[in-house]
Formats: structure tokens, sequence, C-alpha cells
């Protein structure tokens, strides 16, 4: 932890928050404590019912299993409860328990153990900002007080028009393209706190902005052009002995 | 977590295939030829073990004993504690003797360098976030973490950082938690999804925040929730009425037996200075494993409360005070002596004894009375008591295990015998047994398939009409249990008639062997065999018929006869432990003793002799039952011929020798015979449903005396009604 | 006839102090007098809920129950026991109880019959 911390301090001017050895991505984020409390708008009543295109999927999805398996599509139809309702409330997990024939207490432990199910409300838009070491290193503390600057919320929160919900989670395997971060499901890569901020005016103005790496890249290529496969591809033979 | 059962019975319910797959885990795995065995080395031990068996049964073989936490014998393996890591000669790194098969020539090394190195670190990692209060432990004395952690683990703690911390749970007045101690080992889990089939607990979270519980705010609603603290290997799972309350070392342990419900469970009572501090399970294969009922394990405190520890008699102004044996003995002899033959009669309870049983009707039958009922009723028409088999469970619930079907009717067994419905499940898990129910809907923990709740489908399976008869048919070892509830109806011998039918249809078109039994009965109550092998007449009808002058009540508080059903100068005896019903009509009180405070001879709905010892003392003046109506017998005039137990033991034998033949079953036959002679039963079936008086959980706490005057079930049947925050624990808890 | 035997059995084998059975009667009595004037002491020392009068009728009574003896071996003997309880009272080697062990005859025994046992409540 202390090692971290230098490191933090050293390479980022921004590195004033303090993290503790153990805290998770499951920590901030729609994920919070792995019990149950009732609250106003998540509890056992709040109303949750998939809809009929959505409840098509389901079928499908529990077909892409053998009989008597229904248990497995738990990971898929938890998903396509989350993104019909935008997070996961009891309701919806107790619904997919009782479409899966499945105790609640399985689905519970599913949902509970994936950090990517928001247990907890989340806004329109939930950003994850990725602070795993190369994009640490790459400054992505800049990003994440960019976007705290920008929203006014600390991670863990949501801004009060429900649009936003800031995470800060581990590596989301995006390094090459670092610093990075995951809206919904679009990856914005090679940020700069003004690229960040202009995703989020977009994003407020309604419009979603395409994803992929803002420094002009096509995709994860090298950042500096090619240093190698330069040249087109040569025929077939190449380097073969001429007798053969 | 492994739950190959689980998958294994979905498949099966959904393909619809009958006995088609090999289960995974046979409950029974028959022993295979030798030719097929392995043999492994355990420290250079040659041993010849099955393929398929463990490296920790392998070394078990041999007699060592493999360090664990997470694996247990009755459970799935989950593997996940890695306390039982092993060396295998020239295997690159540690084993999980728990999950890992042996293979041919193995040489397990269970105390190298390399074995103890990795138990120690395991050690050092379970400790570290385990915390260190022992001295405020309940566990403390019987924890495995203890014990382990002193024989495996290292002399010094290299933990310097702060430990995690979890929140408690509540689930429900008998299960106390904290979490904070728990290792994660599951088992608890386990046993909820397999043994219990109560998917309440699971693991919630991930890495070092994971934790065990319910989730939601959940009250953990099982019958046999109190195993899980005894399969927790830590502190985190402790009882909660015992808590805080005596030391493992402190208390003096006495092997009994259970007589709350007919399976007869076998217990260890824990007292310490002549008071019950709790109830363990005691290991029977046969009759409850190493499981008991929270009923069995947490009504002990029902023993303190409500009992009669005086002889108390009716004054002139109708209030009953206190009073010295001899002068409540005087008044009971002279009574007993101032009447004619046929105006005395005697009502046998559900708790009672078989010396008090042989004791009270030996003095009735020197007083000329034959007027000797039990409360709960048993049909006598056709063969009715006069055959053994047509009142006992004569295929035994280990029995259960062999069978493929299983029809149940008018029975709830979850909560009227939940030993026996554990063994259901555990065979409808593991050995594909198919289960079908006639009678009212009810949760059983396993799927039946429900055939109605009247009786006319029951008329319909006898006489070969019902579409389930097939299936029937078709069954190789087919068992039909019938409730004892539901032949206390007006309608129960024509009910037993039906069930000896289908029994019998069963018998001849399965084509089982001789020796396989098929009709069953579950009965409720802990004295009915042991009444009805004595001669007892079941039901008290001839009583209301004839109403007696004096009435003898030997633990009979099921309230079956009362002041209106007697004539208006009738005199009462009750003798009992509890004043619950009977006591308050008496005219007598003898203080009893309860099933903890005597040497006496049960006998559970198989026909298993078995026997209670002293684990205390009887309260103030109360005396063992027998002994009272011996004295009572002297008083008379009608000095019954014993004064020791082993007299008593003689004269039981005299007229019922499988009584004292402890621990046995006697076989019981004549199937085809009572079923003749129950064709000439002349009733015909009621039009009402067959529901069994025990539906839900609530109306399983408190059916006896004893548990009746438990708080601790009371609490449970609150927190069952109103949730588990409704019911106020002191703070220490 | 007993005591012939007894007699002729005197008489075969070495006496203990005393030659006839005076001389044995004569330390009877030295002992039953030094008794007599130790019950006083005994009665304070151990500060015995008892009057002297009551000691000393005890101390009575322990030598009548053996007056019908006439073997001056025998005598002799108890004699001798006699001496040491007397020591042991005198050097206060007992406690208070050992002394009073001699008014308890007034015990009541334990029943033996059904019914006793059953009312005192006593095990069998």
């Amino acid at each position: 932890m202390f090692l971290s911390a230098a490191l933090r301090a050293a390479v980022s001017q921004a590195g004033r928050q303090v993290r503790s050895l153990h805290q998770s991505a499951a920590r901030a984020g729609g994920a919070g404590l792995f019990v149950h409390r009732d609250t106003t708008d998540n509890n056992p009543e709040t109303p949750f019912e998939f809809t009929p295109e959505n409840l098509k999927r389901v079928e499908a999805i529990i077909n892409n299993y053998p009989q008597g398996h229904k248990q497995a599509a738990t990971i898929p139809v938890l998903d396509l409860a989350q993104r019909q309702h935008g997070w996961l409330p009891i309701s919806a997990m107790n619904k997919v328990a009782e479409i899966l024939e499945i105790a609640p207490m399985r689905v519970y432990e599913v949902a509970t153990f994936y950090t990517m199910f928001n247990r907890q409300p989340v806004g329109k838009y939930h950003i994850q900002v990725c602070t795993t070491t190369p994009c640490m290193l790459c400054d992505s503390d800049s990003i994440m007080q960019a976007i705290q600057n920008k929203l006014g919320i600390k991670v863990g929160e949501t801004t009060p028009d429900k649009l936003f919900t800031l995470a800060e989670v581990e590596c989301l395997g995006a390094c090459v393209n670092a610093p990075m971060v995951q809206i919904n499901d679009n990856y914005y890569e090679d940020l700069k706190p003004s690229d960040i901020e202009q995703i989020l005016d977009e994003l407020k103005a309604g419009r979603v902005p395409p994803p992929g790496p803002r420094n002009g890249r096509f995709s994860c290529e090298p950042a500096g052009g090619l240093t190698s496969l330069t040249e087109p591809p040569p025929g077939p033979g190449v380097g073969v002995r001429a007798d053969l | 977590m492994l739950r190959f059962p689980a998958v294994g019975r979905a498949l099966a319910g959904a393909a619809h295939s009958k006995g088609c797959l090999t289960s995974s885990s046979n409950v029974r795995t028959s022993v295979r030829a030798s030719s097929n065995m392995v043999e492994v080395f355990v420290d250079g031990k040659p041993v010849m073990v099955e393929p398929g068996t463990t490296v920790l049964q392998a070394c078990e073989k041999v007699g060592v004993q493999i360090p664990r936490f997470c694996y247990h014998e009755r459970l799935s393996v989950a593997g996940n504690c890695r306390m039982c890591l092993v060396e295998i000669e020239r295997a690159p790194k540690p084993v999980a003797a728990c999950a890992m098969p042996v293979m041919k020539g193995w040489n397990i090394l269970t105390n190298s360098e390399k074995t103890r190195k990795a138990r120690e670190g395991v050690m050092e990692f379970l400790l570290a976030n385990h915390p260190l209060d022992c001295p405020i432990c309940d566990q403390g004395g019987e924890c495995d973490l203890q014990d382990q952690s002193m024989m495996f683990g290292s002399d010094r703690s290299r933990f310097t950082e702060g430990k995690r911390a979890v929140e408690d749970k509540n689930m429900g007045p008998l299960i106390k938690t904290i979490m904070t101690r728990c290792i994660q080992c599951t088992r608890c889990v386990r046993f909820a999804s397999e043994i219990a089939g109560v998917e309440d607990l699971g693991t919630t979270g991930r890495g070092n925040s994971m934790q065990i519980g319910t989730y939601v705010e959940k009250m953990f609603m099982s019958e046999m929730s109190g195993n899980v603290i005894d399969v927790c290997p830590v502190g985190a799972l402790t009882s909660k009425p015992y808590a805080f309350t005596s030391r493992p070392w402190e208390t003096r342990k006495t092997e009994s037996i259970d007589v709350l419900d007919a399976v007869g469970s076998n217990i260890v009572v824990s007292t310490r200075g002549g008071e019950v501090m709790r109830i363990l399970p005691r290991l029977n294969e046969e009759v409850n494993e190493e499981w008991i009922s929270d009923k069995t394990r947490f009504a002990y405190d029902g023993l303190k409360r409500q009992r009669l520890t005086q002889p108390m008699v009716k004054d002139s102004s109708g209030q009953l005070v206190q009073t010295t044996w001899e002068d409540a003995l005087t008044r009971v002899a002279a009574m007993l002596q101032g009447v004619q033959k046929s105006e005395v009669a005697a009502i046998a309870g559900g708790m009672v004894d078989a010396e008090a049983l042989v004791a009270l009707k030996d003095l009735l039958n020197k007083l000329d009375s034959e007027a000797l009922c039990t409360e709960e009723v048993f049909p006598t028409a056709g063969a009715g008591t006069d055959l053994r088999s047509n009142y006992l469970m004569n295929s035994r619930i280990a029995g259960i295990e062999e069978c493929d079907l299983l029809l149940l009717i008018g029975t709830n067994p979850r909560y009227e015998a939940p030993l026996f419905n554990a063994r259901v499940r555990k065979s409808w898990l593991h050995n594909e047994l198919q289960v079908a129910l006639v009678g009212h809907e009810v949760d059983l923990s396993y799927t039946y398939n429900h055939l109605g709740d009247s009786t006319q489908v029951l008329q319909e399976i006898a006489a070969g009409k019902h579409q389930f008869c097939q299936v029937l048919a078709q069954s190789k070892r087919p068992v039909v249990v019938v409730g004892s509830s539901c032949l206390q109806r007006a309608d129960g011998a024509a009910i037993l008639s039906a069930v000896s039918t289908i029994a019998q249809n069963a018998r001849v078109s399965s084509g089982v062997e001789e020796g396989w039994k098929v009709l069953n009965v579950l009965h409720r109550v802990a004295s009915q065999v042991a009444a009805l092998d004595l001669g007892y007449k079941p039901g008290v009808e001839a009583i209301r018929k004839n109403p007696p002058k004096v009435l003898f009540l030997l633990g009979a508080d099921a309230g079956c006869i009362t002041r209106v059903d007697l004539p208006k100068d009738s005199f009462i005896i009750y003798q009992g432990h509890h004043g619950d019903v009977g006591a308050p009509m008496a005219d007598v009180i003898l203080p009893g003793a309860a099933y903890t405070e005597k040497n006496a001879t049960y006998v559970n709905t198989e026909g298993r002799a078995q026997q209670t010892r002293v684990a205390v003392t009887a309260p103030g003046m109360a005396r063992e039952d027998w002994k009272i109506l011996r004295a009572v017998s002297e008083l008379a005039g009608v000095a019954l011929p014993y004064d020791t137990l082993e007299e008593v033991r003689d004269r039981l034998a005299e007229v019922a020798p499988n009584l004292v033949r402890y621990d046995d079953v006697e076989e019981a036959n004549y199937f085809k015979q009572a079923n003749e002679l129950s064709k000439a039963v002349n009733q015909s079936l009621l039009a009402d449903p067959l529901v069994p008086p025990q539906l839900s959980v609530k109306d399983f706490y408190m059916t006896d005396p004893i548990s009746r005057a438990s708080q601790t079930m009371a609490k449970c049947v609150k927190a069952v009604t109103e949730g588990a925050a409704a019911v106020e624990e002191p703070d220490i808890c | 006839m007993a005591s012939s035997v007894a007699r002729g059995a005197a008489k075969a084998v070495k006496p203990i102090f005393s030659r006839d059975v005076d001389e044995a009667k004569r330390r009877v009595r030295e002992l039953y007098r030094a008794w007599y004037r130790e019950v006083p002491n005994t009665v304070a020392m151990f500060q015995l809920d008892i009057s002297v009068r009551q000691g000393r009728d005890k101390v009575r009574e322990m030598f009548n129950k053996n007056k019908h003896i006439t073997d001056p071996r025998v005598i002799d003997m108890l004699v001798i026991k006699g001496k040491m309880e007397l020591q042991e009272t005198i050097n206060i080697w007992k406690q208070k109880t050992h002394v009073m062990r001699y008014f308890h005859e007034t015990e009541t025994p334990r029943p033996t019959d059904f019914l006793s046992k059953f009312y005192i409540g006593h095990d069998p």
C-alpha cells in the first residue's frame, strides 16, 4: 500500500485521494453492501416485470442451455433485467429466480459476486473510470478529477438529475489505450481531461459520442505509428529454400 | 460448490425418466468386486480402496485423520478451506484430500514436511481474519479451528494488519450468529440446501468481503435449522438459548432418547448441577443419522417451567393445594379400593414410558379393570392392533433409502417426523426416489406428485382405477406410509383398510421379495407403539361410552376427555410432569418425571425399543412414574410384584419381550392376513379432505406439554408469524 | 461353655498384662477413673453441647456395654483401646465431630421397603 501510494504521488499530481488496500470496485458504483436493506426504491415490492420482447429473449436464452439446466441462464437473464431496469432491485432478482425456478438465494449469490451487476440505483450513464496501474501511470487520476469537477460528484455518487454515476474500477482490459473510461457499454480511450469533458457535454446534450480512442488512433495500434509490419505482406513462398 | 445431485434430479424430472440415471453418489454404495479395488499407500502403508474414493477417505480407512473444515461426510464436497492439503509422492504440489480421487499406486504423505508446511500456511491465512475472542466464544472447547490450530498451526503469527469484520445476521430465535468468526467453509449453506432443503443460506459477495448469510433479512425457516450449529466448525453459528450458559467441559453428558416425536432420535443431554443445559444429537445411522429437529434440540427449557413438583389435592373449595405423598397416595388408594371393577379407567398420554405403561396396566388389571386407553386413536376394526405389522413403520426409517416409490397418505412428515422427512429427502436427492402424496398439499422440501386430498383418491387407488396405479405397478420397491393423524378421523378404519389394500396390491404388482415391507404407519407420539404392544386400547371412545367413576390420566394432555364427558362425582387422578391440559381438571395430582429424569423405555414408530437415562433428578417431590404406580398399588392393597427397575423390565419382557431388546427392531409380518381382515371393515370413507394438523412450520414448534411450556418454542412461533425481528432478545445475544 | 473354652485358651497362651480377671478389672477401674476425671476437660476443650453429666453417663454406658466380657486378654485389649481413645481426646488429636460420634446412635436407619424409600425419595 505504501509503495503504491509513493508511486502515485511521484507520477501524478492529482493523487490526493486516499485509497485503502482492500477497496475494490465492488465498493464503488452500483454494488454496495453484500446484504440487502429495504429502501423506498429497492424492496421486494419495487415494481419489476420483464417486457414482452425481453420475455422472448429470456426464452431464447434459456433455450441455449440443455433441458433441466435453467439455472445456467442466471447471468444472462440477470444482465437482461439490468439492461431493462438500469440496475437490479431485489424484486428483479426475485423475478429472475421465479422465471428460472431456482431459489432466490442462488440468484443473490450470483448478483453479489459479479461487480457489473448494480444492486443500487445508478444514473442513466454509468461512468467507470479505470485506475489500475497502466491507466494510473497514464494519469487516469486527472480524468477522474476532471469528471469530479465537471459533475460535482465523488466516486460512488450519482448526480442529482440521475444522469451520471461515477465509479472507480479495476482493469477493463484496454491498457494499450490508457487512460480509459467505460460509459455504459462504450469504451472511451486515450483520454485527456478535455476529451472527457467534451464527452460528458455530449451526453448531457442527449447525444452519444462515438466510442473509441480520442487521439486519432483507429484502435490499439502503436501510438507512434507502426514500427513493424510497415510494408505490404510478402506473397507465398518468401524465405523458403529456392530448391523447394 | 458441487451440486450434482440437484442437477441429476432436474435432469430426471425434465426427461421423465424413471431410474434410468445412475445416481452420482449412491447413499448406500454397494460393495464392488475386489478386482476393481485400487491399491494406494498412506505414509507407506498399503490399503485397498474402491475406485473413486477420495484421498481423505483412503486415509480415514487406515486410521489417519486429515484436518478439515469444509469437508463433511454427509454433505457434498466443497474443497474450499484447503485445510486437508496433503502431499502425494511425486506430485508437483499438495492436493486437497477431500476432493481428490485416489489413483492407483499413489503414496499419500500425511505427515511430510511439505504437508505440514501447507497446513500451517492455510491455518495462518484462516486465522488472519478470525477474531481472537475464544475466551468469550461459545464454541470454545469444542471448536475445530481451536483444536486444529493447536495440532497443525504455527506457534506464532506474522499478521499485523487489521482484521475483517462482518455484520451479524438475525436468523431467528434459535441461531446466534457472530459472522466475523466465519471461515466460509459453506457447511451451513450446503446443509441448508442439501439436508434441510431450505435454500435460505448462501454466500454473498466475493473475495475478502465474501460473507455467509441470507442476503435479505430473513429467518432461517427450517425445522432442522439447529443442526447448522453442530455443523459449523467455528463459533460463527451458535445456539441462542445456550449462549453464555456453560462450557462443554463443565457439563455431564448423558446419552438418551428424544420423546417429542415418534422417531426416537438419539440425543446427548448435557447437564450441569442438576439442570439441562442443552441437547445435542447422537449418531445413530438407523434412526436420526447425526441430525435432530429443532424441537428436540431447543424445547428443553420447557423441562424447567410449568412443572408439577408437589403432590396436590383438590380441597373443599375446589382449589388444588399442595400436600404430601402420603396424603395424596392414600386418597388415590382409597378411591381405587372404593369402586367396582368397571368404574375405574385409565388414559395414557403421548410421552409415557413403557415401564409406567406396564405398571398402570398391571395395577388396573389387579383391580379387575380392562379400561386402559391411549389418547392417540388407532382404528381397531379389522385386524386393528392385534397384528403388530398394522401399526408399525415396517420398512424402517433407513429402509426409505432402498425404496424407489413412496406414497404418503394424510401426513405431513416434515413436521410430524422431521428426521423421517430428512431421510426421504436424502433418498429423493441421491437415489431418484419418487414421492406421491394423498392429502393436503404441503411443502415437504422435495417435489412430489400430488394426487389430491380427498378420500376418493384413496378409494380409486385401492380399486386400481386411478392412473397412479400404473406407477405403483412399475415400481420395484414401493413403500406406502400413512400418517397416524389421518387415522384419528371417524373413518380411520376405512382409511387404514384402503391403505392396506393399496399396499397389498403394490406388493403383488411390484413382485418384491418376501421380506420387503410396504405398509407403514407414521406415528406422532412416542408412547403409542409401546402402549399398543402392551395391549392398550387406542382411543378414548370406550371411556366416553362408559364413563368411569375413577379416571387415571397418565400424562394425558391432549384433552381427549374433559369433565363434561364424565359423571359429576367422578374422581380424576392426573399423573405427569407438566401442569398442562390434564392437571387442572384433576382431583389429585401425582408429579412424575420427564424423559430426562428417568431410566425408561420408549419404542419409536419403527418398533425400535430404546432407553432414556437419568440426566438430572426430577424436581421437587416428583418421582419416576412406575414407582408412583407401584406405591399406589401397595396402598390400594394390590401391591405390584416389582420393586426395582430390573424387575419392572422383567415384567415388560414377560408381556412384550421386544420392549427390552434395546436398539433392536422386532420384525412384524402377516400383511396379507391383516389386509384380508381389513376387508371386513364395514365403514365408509367420509368426504372430508385429508388434512394433517401440522401444515406449516408454525404448527411444528408447540405440540406437547414440554414444548408448550418452552419459551424458546414460543419465540419460534412468534418469529415465524411476525418475523425474526419481532422477537426481543437480551443485549448479550 | 464359651467361657470355659476361653479360660482354657487363656491358660494356654501368654497373657497381655493381666494374669487374672481381678488384675484386669483393676486396670478397667483405673481407665474408668481417668475418663471420669477427663470428661469436664473434654466438654470444655471441645466446646461440646452436652453437660458433664451427660458425658459421664456416656462413659459409663460405654464401659457397661462390655461388662459381660470375662476374658482378661480381651479386657486388656479393650483397655488398651480405651487408653488410646483417651489419649487422643486429651491431646485434642480428635475433633469435635469424632467425640460426638459416641452420641450418634439415634440416627434413623435407611428404609428398606419400597414405600418408605418412595416417601423419602431415596433411590434404592
